[in-house]
């Protein structure tokens, strides 16, 4: 296959790993001759130094430091490095992107992304109004922005209970006070408004899938995560067929015309019912599972990317474990120097 | 019956749910009954294999029986109104 230079984030491969790694792992895969283009934001990422997958590495400006500057980085790397494709995978950084998205192609950066719209159904507000389209359940949510809110959506949904913000942070909390406490937490870090929503008891399951943006799809994996860590990360995990799941995706696909990478995490109970918790509009850390089992689907959005028609077959094994692991290597210094120095290496 | 079907069972007794990822591991008596319930034989039926394949007598077969459907029932595998 012909060289290609795809541009990768998130290889913060560190205890609460981002996707770059998995996506750079998938994207050599289907073509050997492929350069990953590690986008970083922070010198001491490991993927930087990791340089039999990540090939070329460069810092990028936070996306909160403007679009002008990060729109020119990628630029600045198009003409001294080469940069064919971009897939980003950081929540963050996600608005610029998709707002340049056009702009990039015309620059000759391809990217297949979700649009804005769908991008703002990541929302836990939107958690209830999507369930209801894609015919799942999702669990009681309130929105709430003062103390007397808070102790009506806590009176609602009963003990234990989830408070939680917009898009990140998620406590369990068994009293007013816990719950108090988390909701001025959330508010000094991440603003108003902040969520109460009903536990639900099972099994949390996940799915990965890309969307081909016309109500169809370019494959999906179906997962249970069985040991995760402290954070909440998975370490390891299994491959399952939910009916009520996949076709919730399938749903979900062809409901929102859905493009691009996306995850759902849903709650299956013993009684059968599925709840939706959330809607990640991006590849997990774990996307390499996909690969793995047989659905490369970082590759699938790569060629959909760059114009062709990628496979749609995803017919994988049930019962096929993921395990993550940690490993270690030396390097030389001079690479943190010259990231450090230069912004590249 | 349904959940009990959907496992994927090996000989040595390890029970894979393909639909929520659970994994179980099941000894000789516990694979012995899931196979005849899955195969749709009655209770008393299940009761009176184990009595002809296990030297036991008949209200331990029964205790031991109902024992272990109460598992499988909190383990969710087979619904409260069945059993």
């Amino acid at each position: 296959m012909k060289e290609i230079k795809v541009g990768v984030s998130g290889i913060n491969a560190v205890d609460n790993p981002g996707p770059g790694v998995g996506v750079a792992k998938s994207v050599k895969e289907w073509n050997p001759n492929a350069k990953i283009v590690g986008l970083a934001y922070d010198p001491m990422e490991p993927g930087v130094y990791m340089k039999w997958l990540i090939d070329k590495s460069y810092l990028m400006p936070y996306p909160s430091q403007g679009a002008d500057s990060f729109i020119q980085r990628l630029l600045y790397i198009k003409e001294n490095y080469g940069l064919d494709a971009v897939i980003p995978t950081l929540d963050a950084e996600l608005p610029i992107y998709i707002e340049y998205a056009q702009r990039l192609k015309e620059l000759g950066i391809a990217n297949f992304l979700p649009t804005k719209e769908q991008f703002r159904l990541r929302s836990k507000e939107k958690l209830t109004e999507v369930a209801q389209r894609i015919g799942i359940k999702a669990p009681k949510t309130f929105s709430v922005v003062d103390y007397p809110s808070l102790a009506e959506a806590l009176k609602e949904v009963g003990y234990p209970a989830m408070v939680k913000g917009l898009f990140y942070k998620a406590y369990k909390v068994y009293t007013y006070d816990e719950a108090v406490e988390k909701f001025n937490e959330i508010v000094a870090q991440w603003g108003y408004p902040v969520l109460v929503q009903q536990v639900v008891n099972g099994e949390e399951i996940n799915l990965v899938g890309v969307g081909d943006g016309e109500g169809g799809h370019f494959g999906f994996l179906n997962i249970k995560k069985l040991w995760i860590t402290q954070l909440g990360k998975i370490w390891t995990g299994v491959t399952i067929r939910n009916p009520k799941m996949l076709s919730a995706a399938e749903n979900f696909v062809r409901e929102y015309r859905w493009r691009g990478a996306f995850e759902l995490e849903c709650i299956y109970t013993p009684e059968g019912d599925l709840y939706l918790i959330e809607i990640n509009p991006r590849f997990p850390a774990w996307v390499y599972f996909a690969t793995g089992a047989g659905v490369n689907l970082p590759a699938r959005l790569l060629t959909a990317a760059l114009g062709e028609e990628p496979p749609r077959d995803w017919d994988y094994e049930v019962g096929k474990l993921y395990v993550r692991f940690s490993d270690d290597f030396v390097t030389d210094m001079s690479l943190f120097q010259r990231i450090s120095t230069y912004g590249e290496v | 019956m349904e959940k009990l079907k959907r496992l994927a069972i090996n000989e040595e007794g390890f029970a894979f749910d393909p639909e929520t990822g659970n994994s179980f591991v099941l000894n000789q008596t516990g694979l012995f009954i899931i196979k005849l319930l899955r195969e749709g034989l009655s209770e008393e039926e299940v009761i009176n294999r184990l009595l002809n394949e296990f030297e036991v007598d008949e209200e331990t077969a029964r205790r031991d029986f109902y024992d272990f459907l109460e598992q499988l029932r909190i383990l969710g595998l087979i619904d409260t109104k069945e059993g």
